[in-house]
């Protein structure tokens, strides 16, 4: 009986006790959060239409004008989502009519506007009833909805064309002009800032400690809660106090919104034990800060096929409350700011000759991209709409130029002085002439290339340029200098820098996921400093390629977090 | 005429996951910065804390030449007395001559060490250095002839180009909080 009981491994085995801590907090944190319908910021979009100097289609009084709105999906596929009242006799129309869209960062969204002039004859029957086909084309126009939040008006003016279709070749006729302006959904950027703790936490286990984290979730009508906003885990914590969490008023609904606060136990394998839970509103939370008295958990128990809510011994305490002011995303573009993509290309030899079919650098007759394309283009093609001038910095790194020696980052357009090309294309035209120009060589240095973005970020910090930086690293293999790396992340974490690595091919990966921050421990120098916040994701390229979704595009919906994390730790407001 | 000090402002912003014998330190902790052993100042006591400190102290000292380390000491004071929560060196050279200027200000945290030398919390502080001053008795005597302090750069606050201290708490949510909304 002694011997059992002393025996760690025999006693977790024993009462099923929670697997050690990993770390894998995160993901699986982050996974429990996601199968409940979470899924990174979101920011509602209402797009609002005016129209100049349309066509006049009719003889006897002016155009009856009805914008439409599509979509055009991932696979080209072009849906219909909108469509405005229409105008009376009108060759400039404002239409009161708005169209609501969820703003993705991490996809491009491509929306296409097509105005009609509808037929006398139509005019009395519902819009929604009228066949496009039987009305006029007075033209048409499209634009990524990127290009209108990055607007600093939040407004973009589109020249209209009509296709006029001849036997040999297809014109485009101007038609007037329209305008698209967007704005966020929410009028409120109150932000509520709470410290939470809670107070004789019951473990679940019998011999260990809780090791817990909140989730907070707004109840909607249907009784269904949405989590909107989780703390980290706190290891062997019967008393805990979380990290601050912020609530955006307006986001939840209101200061006297039903929210959900449920304490679970952590556990690696994701399936997470409840310890407790109260429901209360913002205006709640409030009240029990300034009353300095905790709340009572309960925890919902099966009595005799009736669901009961026990009163637990365990409370709940509002450590500091306070609301502020919090700027989104789209108000940092709004005044100005910009996201400047870079990108690193790995060009060791373990790549594998470029000029054979089965290098991950092989440039294929046929066009079909190699994964070191593919990856610069699904970054690239989200990350070019958030930079005016469009001209982005490219290294290589890991070769030989011509007669000399390894470069742990050169210039992909083999200037030795100036490290920009002009836009995706441009990257994609340097990527290929290099790989022709230099010989792979090795080994894998990445602190070269991220010292290289650290000064340009710091350059432009300098110059209070309103600019954040955007690193794509592109890589096949295990990093060498892994320590030099930690060294040049940390000293970068204090820059407008974040950094995207993403591996190729088939190599063991798992060094990489150190650097990643959301999958380990804050990074530390070999000099004890810890970054100040975490600027790295990793993704290896290999799990979806072909895939509906693309991890690329979970490794570029972080971003605007890391953005946002940057400009409010030191204060830093947009300029509306 | 030569220089012998700079004027370093540090603000000592917070401290997470502080722990004395395993235990976690919930609250009266407080930071005692050194640019050497005769030059000391400390932040008032964090009587709130939980896990995560935050004093915001903006603390403003007279930083010789030949400084190599900053040194932050966390120390608590208990019903038995005061403890050494752990110490945390910070290389002038973190600050001064890397990506940017001395004079921007810039957000540094750290690991600390227990009196044991074993791994214990981070301490998240804020610091620039001011222009090169004269020598100490030059400044001592300018400074009783009115403010002789120059303004340093800062970050623009709300645009603003007056070069105002900018602070903040860099809140280090390692698992995406602001990414749930």
């Amino acid at each position: 009986m002694g011997n059992c009981c002393s025996d760690v491994g025999g006693r977790m085995a024993a009462v099923g006790g929670t697997a050690a801590i990993t770390g894998n907090q995160s993901d699986a944190v982050d996974m429990y959060l996601k199968s409940r319908g979470i899924h990174g910021i979101l920011s509602q979009i209402e797009l609002s239409f005016s129209a100049t100097n349309l066509r006049d289609r009719d003889v006897f009084s002016k155009s009856d004008p009805m914008l439409v709105v599509y979509i055009k999906e991932r696979d080209g596929a072009v849906i219909e989502v909108f469509r405005t009242e229409v105008v009376l006799n009108s060759l400039n129309p404002t239409w009161i009519k708005k169209y609501t869209i969820a703003y993705h960062f991490e996809v491009v969204q491509t929306l296409l506007f097509h105005v009609f002039d509808v037929d006398t004859q139509f005019l009395n029957i519902e819009v929604k009833m009228l066949k496009l086909e039987e009305q006029q084309s007075l033209g048409e126009a499209s634009c990524a909805l990127s290009e209108i939040v990055t607007k600093p008006n939040r407004s973009i003016t589109l020249d209209l064309v009509r296709r006029v279709e001849f036997v040999s070749s297809t014109h485009s006729q101007h038609h007037g002009k329209l305008t698209v302006h967007a704005e966020e959904c929410f009028s409120s950027r109150t932000t509520a800032e709470m410290i939470l703790s809670c107070l004789d936490l019951e473990s679940k286990d019998l011999f260990s400690k809780c090791d817990p984290f909140l989730v907070i979730s707004k109840l909607v009508e249907s009784g269904i809660s949405i989590p909107v906003c989780k703390t980290e885990v706190l290891k062997n914590d019967h008393n805990p106090t979380w990290k601050p969490v912020f609530l955006n008023i307006q986001q939840v609904g209101s200061k006297d919104s039903p929210l959900v606060i449920e304490c679970f136990n952590f556990n690696s394998n994701g399936k997470h034990d409840l310890i407790g839970k109260v429901q209360k509103s913002i205006a709640d939370l409030e009240k029990i800060h300034s009353g300095r008295e905790g709340e009572n958990l309960f925890l919902p128990t099966l009595v005799r096929h009736d669901w009961e809510n026990k009163i637990l011994k365990s409370k709940l305490f509002v450590e500091k409350f306070s609301q502020t002011i919090q700027h989104t995303f789209l108000d940092y573009l709004a005044g100005g700011f910009e996201l400047n993509f870079m990108v690193a290309i790995d060009f060791t030899a373990s790549n594998g000759n470029p000029r054979l079919p089965d290098s991950l650098h092989y440039i294929d007759p046929s066009g079909r991209q190699n994964a070191y394309q593919k990856a610069i283009y699904e970054v690239g093609e989200v990350l070019q709409f958030y930079d005016t001038d469009k001209c982005f910095p490219a290294w290589g790194f890991g070769a030989r130029p011509i007669d000399g020696p390894v470069s742990h980052c050169f210039n992909l357009n083999g200037s030795n002085n100036y490290c920009k090309v002009e836009g995706i294309r441009g990257i994609m035209m340097a990527y290929t002439s290099a790989l022709f120009n230099v010989s792979l060589a090795g080994p894998t240095l990445f602190g070269h290339v991220i010292n290289k973005a650290a000064l340009i970020a710091s350059q432009s910090l300098a110059d209070e340029a309103r600019k954040y930086f955007v690193l794509l690293i592109i890589t096949d293999g295990v990093v060498t200098d892994l320590q030099e790396t930690k060294d040049a992340l940390v000293k970068a974490s204090d820059l407008p820098l974040s950094i995207l690595i993403v591996g190729v091919g088939g190599a063991d990966f798992k060094e990489m996921e150190i650097l990643d921050a959301d999958k380990g421990e804050r990074l530390e120098s070999s000099t004890g400093r810890v970054a100040s916040r975490d600027i790295v994701q990793f993704v290896p390229f290999r799990d979806v390629q072909g895939g509906e979704v693309s991890i690329v595009q979970a490794l570029l919906a972080e971003l605007p977090t890391q953005f946002l994390t940057y400009m409010r730790s030191r204060d830093i407001k947009p300029r509306i | 005429m030569e220089t012998k000090s700079r004027t370093l402002e540090i603000t000592v912003l917070s401290a997470e996951d502080l722990r004395i014998d395993n235990k976690p330190v919930k609250k009266n902790a407080y930071v005692v910065v050194s640019v050497d052993p005769f030059n000391n100042k400390a932040t008032k006591v964090d009587g709130e804390g939980g896990s995560y400190h935050s004093w915001n102290d903006k603390l403003v000292m007279e930083m010789p030449l030949q400084t190599r380390f900053i040194t932050l000491l966390v120390k608590c004071k208990g019903s038995r007395g005061e403890k050494t929560v752990g110490l945390a060196r910070i290389p002038v050279t973190d600050f001064v001559g890397g990506y940017s200027p001395a004079t921007c200000l810039q957000f540094l945290s750290y690991r600390l060490r227990d009196p044991k030398g074993l791994k214990n919390g981070i301490i998240n502080v804020s610091l620039r250095v001011k222009e090169p001053l004269q020598d100490c008795s030059s400044q001592a005597a300018a400074a009783g002839g009115g403010n002789a302090a120059t303004i340093g750069l800062g970050i623009p606050i709300d645009g603003r180009r007056d070069h105002g201290m900018v602070t903040g708490i860099p809140i280090w949510t390692g698992y995406q909080s602001y990414s749930l909304f």
